[in-house]
């Protein structure tokens, strides 16, 4: 993995993890926007320009591809670059929650 | 029956423009199309509190993007110069980020950004590279009324380029730090 993609992406920005996350099942921007609402119980909602403005970016360094086009929207889905993105970041916030219960981790 | 108004927005003032248009929208006049290079198109309606967003595009835009706006209640109005015009009625608004079209502090920060990469640098270069050295030239060769006249609209010019590169430098990064600490 590329140097500037781990500065840019690790740590992530949530909106950035929750897309990351949703695009692991191909989907179109308002569609990650309701099930973000969904998942968080309305905490966390993604406005449109920060939905397409990520979007793109993503699109643009390779995390996530263009998978379909259905009714004049663009789905996207994860790629391989993007899983292993969201794995350090998966066990990154993982180490922070056990951190924040105290526990520490021996490797 | 349309009625044309005019009025100068400079890149920084968008947010004074979309408080100008909810206003014109609250007084019965609803905003159809700009017209460059500083006329607004309004049209008689019902007066009615809509909320007004510009988001600044410059560039090709992927094909759904009006489309992802419009999933979230935003009707698309007009664009021009890389700005984008939308509005959604207050009535539609249930928790305060159905009104907004940046929901992080990042991608507001992104859409300053991209001002000054694109609007506020070309700007300072024609300044670096045409108004000043006019400006310098406007000095020199034989006195005369056309010297005088000379000197007189390079130096408008001038104190205009240097209004609008302060006034919005200086408001763009302001903001732009503000967003950048959060």
């Amino acid at each position: 993995m590329e140097e500037r993609i781990r500065r840019i992406y690790v740590p992530m920005t949530e909106t950035g993890f929750y897309i990351l996350f949703c695009l692991q099942t191909p989907q179109h921007g308002y569609g990650i926007g309701q099930q973000v609402k969904q998942m968080t119980g309305n905490a966390v909602s993604i406005s449109p320009g920060t939905m397409y403005g990520t979007l793109a970016k993503m699109e643009k360094d390779g995390l996530i591809a263009f998978y379909a086009e259905e009714d004049k929207r663009k789905l996207y889905q994860i790629t391989p670059l993007g899983r292993e993105i969201l794995s350090l970041e998966v066990r990154r916030i993982e180490r922070l929650y056990k951190n924040s219960k105290g526990e520490y981790l021996h490797e | 029956m349309s009625k044309m108004k005019l009025h100068f927005f400079t890149v920084a003032d968008y947010e004074e423009e979309e408080i100008w248009l909810r206003n014109h929208h609250k007084n019965g006049l609803r905003f159809v199309k700009f017209i460059p290079p500083c006329f607004f198109l309004f049209e008689p309606c019902t007066p009615e509190d809509v909320i007004y967003r510009l988001d600044y595009k410059n560039g090709k835009q992927s094909s759904d993007y009006v489309q992802i706006f419009s999933d979230y209640g935003w009707e698309y109005l007009d664009s021009f110069g890389g700005w984008f015009y939308f509005r959604k009625p207050a009535s539609e608004i249930q928790i305060e980020s159905d009104g907004e079209i940046f929901s992080d502090a990042a991608s507001k920060a992104d859409m300053i950004r991209h001002i000054i990469q694109t609007r506020m640098l070309p700007l300072f270069l024609i300044f670096l590279s045409c108004v000043l050295p006019n400006w310098f030239t406007s000095f020199s060769g034989d006195l005369g009324a056309t010297r005088t006249f000379f000197t007189i609209l390079s130096s408008s010019l001038l104190v205009l380029y240097l209004y609008l590169l302060i006034h919005c430098g200086r408001k763009l990064k302001k903001r732009k730090d503000e967003y950048e600490l959060k």
